[in-house]
């Protein structure tokens, strides 16, 4: 396997027998499927995974298993997604919204892919979409998750090209292009101009330096001294007008405001060292700088190439909850179910939402009774019963039977939309942390100002020719470059140390809010209990031994895709059940034999078995097993802590935070959940509008409050947190809107990204008073005339460097790991 | 040395010609995706045969894969 570019270890680690070969996930007992792959019978989690690596391998592409680097998503089963549901999108007018047709008739679809895990499926995509007839030219864009797919629409229809990614394992649906999307492209061009330019012109500038130098020391005609003097100013003024620009136009933008920032004492060392060279060039008198000059935006601009880089990096898998409901719905129109396009829906319409599908639109229902999974919002992994009369909302999935209802608003109207705008709210009204140096930063600038003035006009009396270069050493000498790169070298580093360790780093400057974090506040259900049941007790009812009931339950629940069914996935199920059926609202039946067994509800189970007593006392979600009248078992289910859950608590209390627990839930598992991981404070049955109230109280009182919590319910309140961890897996990172997201869903990296932080403050310190403690050195003898201007850059640059080199470390001690 | 006055603006045009070339490329839009290209050469580039199927199947787990 190619080992080159793996920031995920994850392939390696797991054992091959007994993981799934495509989505890397473990083969649940008693499953037997497998693909002929490179020669060799993969095994197969589900028949979604078989079926795209049956796709993958039959066309022909299976080197995309050797050269990628992450395990691939798991597809969802490959009955719920229906090639039908993508008919949709031939319609011209919902296709206008992301095509355009080109004057030859061939038409180009922009399409946002979900599921991208690595680079080398972007080579599958773009192998098997060349090869569909009528397809022209396919690129996907890593960065963006994004499709540009230009093809024959005589050959090929949109809904074909659709169907065939959705076969290949990926979600795909219209890219909507944005305006701040189409922004943060532009200024990245931008900003890849200016420092090709720079580049270009230092190599130039420096070239025509050596040779002056060298001319300094072994003489030079004074003719061709003037020709690489004036062959440099005209180098370095097409650098400055064209890559310095930007330092002049942001100093004074803010001067304008009444705010001095690092870009003007940059230009001023700039535009100053730029002027004198030019007065010299032409006097043909005193030293140019140009290389200096062009080396300096170069290097800076250098910086801040790959400061934006890794701050774009994970910016761009945004957020957008519109995306994720369906595009193509099921409504009535005339009497008659169509498939019309979701935008196209009004309140009033009727809509019919399929077992396994997503509630498109908020909806109250008119008919039919079934159950929904609300876990996007609520983190709760029991569904809710529905029936006539109540509401189902938007990006909630129907997983029992179907539904009818009646379409109560647009997506703006509905709780997902509101959900959306209050995580908007929550990111305005928190509290903006200055950042340490830029509290420093306005200071100092105006520090310098009056140092080189007054530096400036002390030595116009004692010797005016010598003022101008001395006041420009010092201009130079002070440039706060390492105060500039002190603070975002060390968050950019630490930032790409715990990516290696599966931190995904959204918020770089909640690094240092977490580093002065007082309050750690978890969430429970999703957080600190891993979200999915478990079978917590079993009490048997009958003489059967436990685990003949549990084999039963198992052969019953592996027909079902009830979330309770996945507390049974790694029983064996043995065999022998014959007609499976699922009663909505109620459970399960199977013939075995002559027998008829039954599981699910009390009210059900005890309708065909009047023995069955009332479950035991603990706090569990629990469900019945029955044989004919005989009642077998009770189960109990349970949401079990994470097992890494109290080693963390214990860290972070040692750690000197103080701990607390905040849950939606208002039953005493919350409390029992506390004390077992010894957490004191627990707050239960809150409303998010209550954490988001409990959060504010606690940071009025001048507490720094992180918090951890998963996905979407959470989101208002991790947003107001000033540090914020989203719990997730691998495949909802667009969901989780917080400042760190674990996507490998271990808590211990809790604990590792606040001891980070810590680190990262501390180097951050030293930068600081490195670069302070150098200038407080450097400027009085700049001052005094000691430093000629070309020292002072030299000493300049050696500053930034180091600074440099300290915030490395950061990465370091990660990688030797 | 006169040769300099007419090196230097030689190589001043060739200057020129690299940055708007460089410019032209970013323009239009080579340098958009920094990720994926550094991947990309190591990928096999597998033609887009009519009929890849078990040919291409067969050819592609040989010498590069060390294990």
């Amino acid at each position: 396997m190619t080992s080159t570019m793996s920031p995920s270890t994850k392939l390696a680690t797991l054992p091959e027998e007994t993981s799934c070969y495509h989505c890397g996930e473990p083969v649940p007992a008693g499953v037997e499927l497998g693909v002929l792959i490179g020669g060799e019978l993969r095994p197969m989690c589900c028949p979604g995974c078989r079926a795209v690596a049956e796709l993958i391998s039959s066309t022909g592409l299976d080197s995309f298993y050797r050269q990628r680097t992450a395990y691939s998503q798991r597809p969802p089963e490959p009955e719920s997604a229906t090639p039908a549901q993508y008919l949709v999108y031939d319609d011209p007018a919902l296709a206008a919204s992301f095509t355009d047709t080109g004057p030859d008739g061939q038409v180009t679809a922009r399409l946002l892919l979900g599921g991208i895990s690595c680079a080398a499926c972007t080579w599958l995509i773009e192998q098997t979409m060349a090869r569909l007839p009528g397809v022209s030219l396919a690129l996907v864009n890593l960065n963006q998750s994004r499709l540009d797919i230009r093809f024959d629409p005589a050959q090929l229809s949109l809904s074909r090209i659709f169907s065939r990614l959705d076969a290949l394992g990926y979600q795909v649906r219209p890219f909507q292009a944005s305006a701040q999307r189409r922004q943060v492209g532009e200024e990245s061009r931008q900003e890849l101009r200016r420092l090709a330019v720079s580049a270009l012109g230092m190599m130039q500038v420096g070239m025509f330096a050596i040779a002056l130098h060298a001319g300094d020391i072994q003489g030079i005609e004074s003719q061709y001294q003037g020709l690489l003097r004036w062959v440099s100013l005209l180098v370095a003024s097409f650098v400055v007008l064209f890559s310095s620009r930007v330092f002049f136009t942001t100093a004074w933008r803010h001067l304008r405001q009444g705010a001095l920032v690092m870009d003007l004492p940059v230009a001023l060392a700039i535009g100053l060292a730029w002027l004198a060279s030019v007065w010299a060039t032409i006097t043909g008198s005193g030293q140019v700088y140009f290389d200096s000059v062009v080396m300096f935006t170069f290097f800076l601009l250098l910086g801040r190439f790959f400061e934006r880089r890794m701050r774009i990096r994970y910016n761009l898998a945004w957020f957008d909850a519109e995306g994720a409901l369906p595009d193509a719905v099921t409504a009535r129109r005339g009497g008659e179910w169509v498939t019309v396009p979701r935008v196209q829906l009004l309140a009033g319409d009727t809509v019919l939402v399929k077992a396994g599908d997503t509630v498109p639109v908020d909806a109250e229902v008119t008919s039919g009774k079934s159950a929904v999974r609300e876990d996007s919002f609520n983190g709760e992994p029991l569904p809710r019963d529905v029936a006539v009369g109540d509401t189902i909302y938007a990006s909630t999935v129907n997983i029992e039977a179907a539904l009818e209802g009646r379409v109560l608003g647009s997506y703006r109207d509905s709780r997902l939309a509101a959900l959306q705008r209050s995580v908007e709210q929550g990111e305005v009204e928190k509290p903006r942390l200055a950042r340490v140096a830029d509290r420093i930063a306005s200071w100092f600038v105006g520090a310098i100002l009056l140092v080189t003035t007054a530096t400036a006009l002390v030595w116009s009396q004692i010797a005016p020719e010598q003022a101008f270069w001395i006041s420009l050493a010092v201009l130079v000498i002070s440039c706060p470059c390492a105060l500039a790169l002190a603070t975002p070298a060390a968050l950019t580093s630490a930032a790409s140390a715990l990516r290696g360790s599966g931190v995904i780093v959204r918020g770089e400057n909640a690094l240092e809010a977490l580093s002065r974090a007082t309050h750690l506040l978890f969430d429970k259900t999703g957080t600190l209990t891993d979200g999915s049941l478990a079978i917590a007790r079993v009490q048997l009812l009958a003489d059967l031994p436990r685990e003949r009931v549990l084999a039963l339950a198992a052969a019953m629940q592996q027909y079902s895709s009830h979330p309770v069914a996945r507390a049974f996935r790694d029983i064996d199920p043995g065999s022998g059940l014959t007609q499976v059926q699922y009663q909505v609202g109620a459970g399960l039946e199977a013939r075995d034999g002559e027998h008829t067994l039954r599981m699910g509800s009390e009210q059900f189970c005890r309708r065909h078995a009047p023995s069955l007593r009332p479950p035991p006392g603990e706090p569990f979600y629990w469900i019945a097993l029955c044989k004919d009248e005989l009642p077998l078992a009770w189960i109990g289910l349970d949401d079990r802590a994470r097992p890494e859950a109290a080693a963390v608590i214990a860290a972070a209390t040692a750690a000197g935070l103080k701990v607390e627990l905040l849950t939606g839930d208002s039953s005493a598992q919350g409390e029992v959940l506390a004390r077992g991981l010894g957490i004191s404070q627990v707050m239960t049955g809150l409303t998010p509008e209550q954490k988001m109230a409990r959060v504010r109280e606690l940071q009025a009182t001048g507490a720094v409050v992180a918090m951890v919590g998963d996905g979407l319910n959470d989101a208002p309140v991790l947003s107001l947190a000033d540090a914020s961890f989203a719990v997730t897996g691998a495949t909802d990172l667009a969901r989780a809107q917080a400042d760190f997201v674990l996507a490998e869903g271990d808590l211990h990296n809790v604990t590792s990204t606040l001891r980070k932080a810590r680190q990262c403050r501390r180097v951050i310190k030293q930068n600081l008073a490195w670069a302070l403690g150098y200038n407080a050195c450097g400027i009085p003898l700049a001052a005094l005339g000691f430093i000629p201007p070309w020292a002072a850059a030299i000493g300049m640059s050696l500053s930034s460097l180091l600074v440099v080199a300290n915030s490395l470390r950061l990465n370091r001690g990660k990688r030797s790991r | 040395m006169d040769s300099l006055y007419l090196l230097i603006p030689i190589a001043l045009l060739f200057c020129g010609i690299a940055i708007k070339l460089l410019l032209w490329a970013i323009d239009s839009g080579q340098y958009d995706d920094l990720d994926k290209e550094a991947w990309r050469i190591l990928a096999d580039d597998e033609p887009p045969a009519p009929g890849p199927g078990p040919a291409a199947a067969g050819k592609s787990p040989g010498p590069e894969q060390p294990e």
